[in-house]
Order: structure tokens, then C-alpha cells, then sequence
């Protein structure tokens, strides 16, 4: 058998796009895990808070908790390259969230409208700006939920809370089941 | 040894397999039957046809099992796979840098 050099070049590239898309799809199944673990803490936080405000409300973080620990443990049981745990991924959820607090409690002072609006929205920041570097999803899914958040904080009225609990919950796990197919 | 190609690999749709498998990890599990049919975009006769002619080279090794009432084959490069497809990508690579 005799290969030319354009032949073995296409092969290279060939193998190249394969091995791209492998890197891509764990990258995808990493972060759809977290995603659909936020979705279900978002939707079971949103529901509690918008019918029980007295009880729920005051003790919102409590499903943040919940989330918190949900992420760490499902990164912990995920097989990942060399059996490591994904500290990159939770490293960029800490900085993320570092940052948001600063934002929201230092240098802004957020009413709950608004801080129900910002959380979502920054880290789906970090999804659209994740998606110029790992795959298109995930800018679709950042932009396109970022987009129903502004959409429902400008005219959802008193009903913003359980539009939230819809976006951020049904969304996110419609978004993670649709990057696990990917 | 960088001395031909290695015709069980070079196919395209068998090359496209072993990339796909040696770029994970060996402590990872490997990739499913669906996944790879999505990678390669063969059918699944030509994938498992492909797929017997690498495993019987003792290039990959399938592994099948139930996920609740699902069948799931898991392929995995085995170790001579990794070095045979290492093997080919350098022998590639002298190609070019002969040219």
C-alpha cells in the first residue's frame, strides 16, 4: 500500500476531527450532569419559594446547598481522563460564583427580583462564552435561556418567580438531556 | 518501527474508530456502540463488521452489557490497538515529512 503525502495529510486531519469530537462530547457530558443536577435544584427551589414564601423564602440557599454538594458528588462518580476528579470544572463554578457574589452583594446592591434575574443569567454567561471555545451548544443554550430570563424579568410580572422555576428548571434539564444526545 | 502502514487501521472507517477510542484514556470505560456509530456516521452492520475485523486483530475489545433492559456494547482500544494506532500516526507524519 502507498500513501502520498495529501493523502496522509487528509488522514492526519481526519483523525484530528475525530479525536476533537470525543474531547468535545466529554466536555458536553461533564457539564449536561451539572446542568440537569441545577435544573432539578431550580425547578424544586422556584416551586417551593413561589407557593410557600413564608417557610421557603427566607431559606432559599438551602436548595443551593443541596446543589452544591449534588455537583460534587456527581463529578465524583463521573469516569473521567485518568480517573481524575474534574477540579477544572469545579474551579470555574467556584470562580463564577466568587465573582457573582461580589457583584451582587459588595459592589451591587441587588433587590430579589434582580438577584433572581443575575444568577442565572452569569453563569449562563459562562455557558455562552464556554461554547466559543468547546461547542455551540453550549452558547445556544446560553444565550437562548439568558434570553427567556430578560424576557420574563421585564414583562412576567408577579409571576417571575415561577418563570423562573420553568427556565431555569425544565430549561436546564432540557438543555443538559440535549447535550448528553449530542 | 515506521516501515508501512497498517492496513487493518488505514480504512477510514476503522481509523475513525481507533482515533476515537485512543483518544480517551485507558482507565476510562471506552465508548458505546452509539456513540461510535455517531463518529464514524457507518451504519450499524458496517460498524460491527469493522469492529469484529479490529477486535479480531486484538486491536479493541468489546464489552456487553444490560442498562436496565438495554443491551449496551462498550468498545475499548486495547493496549497493542494504542500502539498500532500510535505506530500509524507516526508512520502518517514521516509521509509528510518526507514529502
Amino acid at each position: 500500500m502507498t500513501i502520498r503525502s495529501d493523502e496522509a495529510a487528509a488522514t492526519l486531519a481526519e483523525i484530528e476531527r475525530v479525536v476533537a469530537k470525543v474531547k468535545q462530547s466529554r466536555v458536553y457530558r461533564t457539564t449536561a450532569l451539572i446542568t440537569i443536577v441545577w435544573g432539578v435544584v431550580n425547578l424544586a427551589r422556584g416551586i417551593l419559594v413561589a407557593l410557600w414564601p413564608a417557610a421557603f423564602g427566607p431559606r432559599w440557599f438551602l436548595a443551593d446547598l443541596f446543589g452544591v454538594a449534588a455537583t460534587i458528588a456527581s463529578l465524583w462518580k463521573l469516569p473521567t481522563r485518568g480517573g481524575r476528579f474534574p477540579v477544572r470544572f469545579l474551579a470555574a463554578f467556584a470562580i463564577v460564583y466568587s465573582f457573582g457574589w461580589i457583584w451582587s452583594h459588595v459592589i451591587g446592591q441587588f433587590g430579589s427580583r434582580e438577584a433572581a434575574a443575575f444568577w442565572p443569567m452569569l453563569f449562563l454567561l459562562g455557558f455562552a462564552i464556554a461554547g466559543l471555545l468547546f461547542g455551540w451548544i453550549l452558547t445556544a443554550i446560553g444565550i437562548g435561556l439568558a434570553a427567556l430570563v430578560i424576557a420574563g424579568y421585564l414583562w412576567s410580572g408577579g409571576a417571575f418567580a415561577l418563570w423562573q422555576a420553568a427556565v431555569t428548571g425544565f430549561g436546564f434539564i432540557a438543555c443538559g438531556l440535549w447535550m448528553r444526545r449530542s | 518501527m515506521n516501515d508501512g502502514p497498517d492496513e487493518v487501521i488505514h480504512q477510514p472507517v476503522r481509523l475513525k474508530i481507533m482515533a476515537a477510542l485512543t483518544a480517551l484514556d485507558p482507565s476510562e470505560e471506552g465508548l458505546d456502540f452509539t456513540r461510535l456509530k455517531k463518529l464514524t456516521a457507518a451504519t450499524d452492520g458496517n460498524l460491527g463488521a469493522h469492529l469484529d475485523q479490529l477486535a479480531r486483530a486484538g486491536y479493541v475489545e468489546a464489552t456487553k452489557a444490560f442498562v436496565g433492559r438495554r443491551p449496551r456494547t462498550t468498545v475499548k482500544a486495547s493496549a497493542p490497538g494504542r500502539a498500532a494506532f500510535a505506530r500509524h500516526v507516526a508512520f502518517l507524519k514521516a509521509i509528510i515529512a518526507g514529502a
